[in-house]
């Protein structure tokens, strides 16, 4: 097998198995140097030319079986690739609520200081009148969307950057969908609530469906282009 | 009160879960050699073969992800260079790998010693 095959099918099994572009150039780039340095030593001991090859692709193994021992190393030695359950099953369901709640206090004292100063009197004041707490209802429903979107993309970047397979990247986007779908929050004047929804949020639950299909058709268009890179 | 259970029993896995999955013999291996001296993958692969007259071995290529995570903990740095005609990445070990190696070597003592009173019958 000629060196060139040897390490193409490798970096296409890593890219295949979902391995983050920076890491499949590294890899692939010190795999060809390593098996550099089996063939050399090959050489050294008398080896042909074509033997040495030999020697060296066969103390390296099988590429494709290399690229997927490479990536159950990659995916191990991140803390998310360990965890897959908590880390894209549970952790999203908690993420959104905790996101959504910080994003609508960090927006509405934002608000409140451009609108008031710092002046804790006047939020009662605030707080009661029907036009003020009207602004208030939009912008929790602007941070409720905006926290499912952000929940969503962090956890297909983790998902990505952690090297786990294309399934657990859908994983956590479901759970949004599902959280989304299935949640409510009530505003009333001095009230809040978060609960089960008495009917499924159809609207809420479509952003990260759509969300996970723009990540996957990126993540498409990425390994295309590296592929025309690399080969081209 | 059900969300911070969940959340303190998380924080709880996170912190019982071994840190790093290379809290053992690999990475005590790797970062002794890069002690001695900055070294590239075939050569760590190469010594700890050779110096374990191959009672331990790294699959061929296999060594480059945990050197990736050496390197990602800030223990080892890396720089590709050339050397006789041919380039590769050199590593090294850090201060913060030094740090490291001197607690693995450490534990790595205790344990043997551990291992050995055992192995002897002897009795606290």
């Amino acid at each position: 097998m000629p060196r060139t095959d040897f390490i193409e099918r490798m970096r296409r099994r890593l890219v295949e198995l979902g391995c983050p572009v920076a890491h499949v150039r590294r890899l692939v780039q010190e795999v060809a140097d390593h098996r550099e340095d089996l063939k050399q030593a090959a050489l050294s001991e008398g080896l042909s030319g074509a033997d040495a090859e030999l020697s060296a692709n066969t103390k390296l193994g099988d590429p494709l079986d290399l690229a997927e021992q490479l990536m159950v190393a990659l995916r191990r030695s991140s803390w998310w690739g360990r965890h897959f359950l908590i880390g894209f099953c549970l952790l999203p369901l908690l993420a959104v609520p905790v996101l959504w709640v910080l994003l609508l206090f960090l927006g509405l004292a934002l608000a409140f200081a451009l609108g008031y100063g710092w002046d804790v009197q006047k939020l009662h004041v605030a707080a009661a009148s029907p036009v003020p707490f009207h602004h208030l209802v939009i912008a929790a429903h602007i941070a409720d969307f905006v926290a499912i979107a952000l929940v969503t993309l962090l956890f297909c970047g983790l998902a990505r950057r952690s090297a786990v397979s294309l399934k657990w990247m859908v994983t956590a986007c479901a759970v949004c969908s599902l959280y989304a779908l299935f949640t409510r929050f009530h505003l009333e004047p001095h009230s809040f609530m978060l609960g089960i929804a008495p009917s499924p949020q159809w609207l809420r639950a479509a952003v990260p469906l759509l969300i996970a299909g723009a990540v996957y058709a990126f993540h498409r268009r990425t390994i295309q282009g590296f592929h025309e890179n690399v080969l081209g | 009160m059900l969300t911070y259970i969940i959340v303190i029993g998380i924080i709880a896995a996170m912190k019982k879960t071994n840190p790093s999955f290379l809290n053992g013999v690999p990475e005590l291996l790797v970062l002794r050699l890069l002690s001695r001296r900055e070294m590239y993958g075939y050569q760590i692969v190469d010594e700890i073969r050779t110096q374990t007259r191959e009672t331990l071995s790294f699959g061929e290529g296999c060594v480059y992800p945990y050197l990736h995570y050496l390197e990602a903990q800030k223990q080892v740095s890396s720089q590709r260079r050339e050397v006789d005609g041919r380039n590769r990445n050199y590593y090294k070990l850090t201060t913060r790998g030094g740090k490291r190696l001197e607690e693995l070597t450490s534990e790595w003592k205790r344990v043997t010693a551990g291992v050995a009173l055992l192995m002897e019958g002897q009795h606290a």
